[in-house]
């Protein structure tokens, strides 16, 4: 693997070159908030920051999407061209637990028998730079509890850990080779892998939040009926935060939009904390109250993910439990499961 | 890639209204391009999503029979946004048609067996493709016997007429049509589907069980053939859930680990054991 060291000041240097060239997209600040977005002309990408309130699955899974467009003729309504290639960019700056979404996206949108296009065009034309958590930045945090790690590649092309005085940057693959002329030519040495070593098991110490998300499978595998679920939901508010700042949520709904001759089909987020989300023309609802959502939320999660893709559908971002109006907290919901 | 999205352009060219409340059409479809009827080869238990562009799209059992060449049919029930564009169709109007997706009935596992079908109301439209399928020509040989019992509420409502007319000619399928209640031109049987189940008595003997209709008639109809001698893994059946993406990534229809639109709609009985009843 390829592994150059560069100065703390160059990054933001090498950032703006690369988007000099390609469509960048990195952390902002915007107002209060730190979102990751594609950077123009004046935008400051931040290299020091905690975490992005949005999680960056909205640059392979927008938030709206145009599927396909269509237009009246003669003969009705007719087809007239499906999605807008995009072309190759960077997405820069992305924490390990996010970059490890991709990988778990990836089992869903990229399977054997259906490809999701959309998704798959735009994450094979993306380069991922993620940026280790040297020092995680939330008491929230709890990726070492679903098989991630503040300081891990899973999932990224080009890896940047901080060590201090500058950062070393590891090439993962062979679409991260490519933005090897951006960060010079200063090769690491055994010294940095060595300091790189140490950061990461300081990183892994730091990490305060624990829960026994893998241990919990097989007590969801026979309690679907369990009284528990009676206790988690009743001050949920279905406003869907959680699963719209989820990384790993994938929910979406299919919207057709007219306006004079022409429309389009759109894909926008959907939410399994919607009461409408199951809701059938007639009336029928599966789930008939927030009780089977928060359930549906809890299994899907950490029960029907491991069943057909052999991987927890959380990276321990924190978002839900940090941004929820109501503090429900996923990981006290996981540990009094493991309770059960 | 290819983008399963993308639906295949289709012309609407036959519209048959069923049902005396006119609110359940059969639509036939010829696909525009006739290399796309090629690459639509489905199996009876699968179903497409119907697409209107301006409207949405429906999850829409397959009611034709892959032995039947140069179209697809599609039996609807007047619902909503979608299901109110299609019968507001005339002959001649083009729209999409995704698929098929989803599973089927498992024509293997049927192959050598005594076939049993039981249907109530519209819900028989998947089982019309299979019977259509078991009684093409030689494809005949490779099933035993069939039984089918199909019943609605009135005459008015039994969908098919012409087609249950023409396998009633037929020695070699024993039909059972009923209504729950007829009318003074009614000749045939009355009763509600359970009841004649269990009149008809079929064996269990190397037999499998087909059943499709509102959940009522599903409930009073599985323990007459639990007394019959049907283990749960000899009885099929074909779910519903609110669907979107057809294909197991919008979220929307999973039971359990299992999405119906992917890895259903067709389940048996004991393979629905094994998931949560939240459908
Ligand atoms: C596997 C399968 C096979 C079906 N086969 C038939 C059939 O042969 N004939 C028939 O008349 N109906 C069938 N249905 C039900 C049919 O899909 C709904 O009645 C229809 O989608 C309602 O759409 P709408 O736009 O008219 O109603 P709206 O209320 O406007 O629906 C909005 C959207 O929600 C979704 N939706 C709503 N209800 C359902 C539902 N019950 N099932 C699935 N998606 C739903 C659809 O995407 C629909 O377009 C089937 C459903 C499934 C899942
Ligand atoms: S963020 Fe909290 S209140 Fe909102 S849907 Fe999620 S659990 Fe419920
Ligand atoms: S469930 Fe919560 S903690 Fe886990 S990945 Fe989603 S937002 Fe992050
Ligand atoms: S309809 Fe989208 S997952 Fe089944």
């Amino acid at each position: 693997m390829e592994k150059r060291l560069i100065k703390k000041e160059a990054l933001t240097g090498i950032i703006g070159k690369i988007a000099a060239d390609t469509t960048v997209c990195a952390p902002v600040k915007v107002e209060d908030n730190v979102l990751f977005k594609v950077l123009e002309k004046g935008d400051e990408p931040l290299v020091t920051f905690a975490n992005s309130k949005n999680a960056p699955k909205n640059f392979f899974f927008p938030r709206s999407e145009v599927m396909l467009r269509y237009t009246r003729t003669t003969k009705g309504m007719e087809f007239s061209g499906g999605e807008k290639e995009v072309g190759e960019a960077v997405l820069f700056g992305v924490r390990p637990c996010d970059t490890r979404s991709f990988v778990l996206l990836d089992m869903l949108f990229d399977q054997e028998k259906y490809k999701d296009p959309y998704y798959i065009d735009k994450r094979q034309k993306t380069t991922i730079v993620s940026l280790a958590c040297a020092h995680p930045p939330y008491a929230a945090c709890f990726c070492t509890s679903v098989d991630g790690h503040p300081v891990s590649s899973a999932g990224a092309d080009v890896l940047l850990v901080d060590l201090g005085d500058q950062y070393l940057a590891e090439f993962v693959t062979a679409k991260g080779e490519k933005l090897l002329k951006y960060f010079g030519d200063a090769k690491a040495d055994t010294a940095a892998d060595e300091k790189k070593e140490a950061i990461a098991a300081q990183a892994e110490q730091e990490i305060k939040s624990h829960i026994p998300a893998k241990a919990i499978k097989p007590i969801l595998d026979v309690n679907f009926e369990h009284p528990f679920w009676n206790t988690i939901y009743q001050k949920c508010l279905a406003c869907g935060t959680c699963t719209f700042l989820c990384p790993t949520c994938h929910c979406f709904d299919i919207n057709d939009e007219m306006k004079d001759g022409d429309g389009r089909r759109l894909r926008n987020w959907d939410s399994c904390m919607f009461p409408m989300f199951t809701k059938e023309t007639s009336g029928h609802n599966p789930r008939t109250s927030q009780k089977e959502r928060w359930r549906q939320r809890a299994m899907h999660k950490f029960k029907y993910y491991v069943d057909n893709f052999n991987a927890i559908a959380c990276v321990g971002c924190g978002r839900c439990v940090k941004y929820c109006p109501v503090n429900t907290d996923i990981r006290k919901i996981v540990a009094d499961i493991s309770k059960l | 890639m290819e983008n399963p999205y993308i639906p295949y352009p289709v012309e609407v060219i036959k519209i048959v209204t069923e049902v005396d409340t006119k609110d359940i059409k059969t639509f036939r479809f010829a696909f525009v391009n006739k290399e796309d009827e090629e690459k639509y080869k489905y199996i009876p238990g699968q179903f497409g999503e119907l697409s209107i562009f301006g409207k949405g799209e429906s999850p829409i059992g397959i009611a034709s029979s892959p032995t039947q060449q140069g179209y697809v049919e599609f039996t609807v029930q007047k619902a909503g946004v979608v299901t109110s564009a299609l019968h507001e169709m005339e002959e001649g109007t083009r729209m999409g048609l995704r698929g098929p997706l989803g599973n089927s009935w498992p024509i293997e596992y049927l192959e050598g067996k005594n076939i049993v079908i039981v249907g109530g109301g519209f819900a028989f439209t998947t089982l019309r493709s299979l019977i259509n399928y078991m009684i093409s020509g030689d494809n005949r040989k490779r099933f035993g016997k069939i039984t089918v019992v199909y019943g609605a509420r009135n005459p008015g409502l039994l969908i098919y007429k012409d087609e249950l007319e023409a396998w009633g000619q037929r020695d070699d399928i024993d039909l059972h049509v009923t209504v729950d209640k007829g009318d003074s031109t009614w000749k045939g049987r009355e009763g509600f589907v359970p009841t004649v189940c269990k009149e008809v008595a079929p064996s269990s003997e190397n037999a499998v069980t087909v059943i499709c209709g509102p959940p009522i008639m599903i409930r009073f109809t599985l323990p007459v053939f639990f007394d019959l001698g049907f283990s749960k893994e000899k009885i099929i059946t074909s779910l519903e859930m609110r669907m979107k993406c057809g294909i197991g990534k919008c979220g929307r229809c999973n039971v359990g680990s299992k999405y119906v639109c992917k890895d259903g709609p067709v389940f048996s009985l004991a393979e629905l054991d094994k998931l949560t009843k939240e459908y």
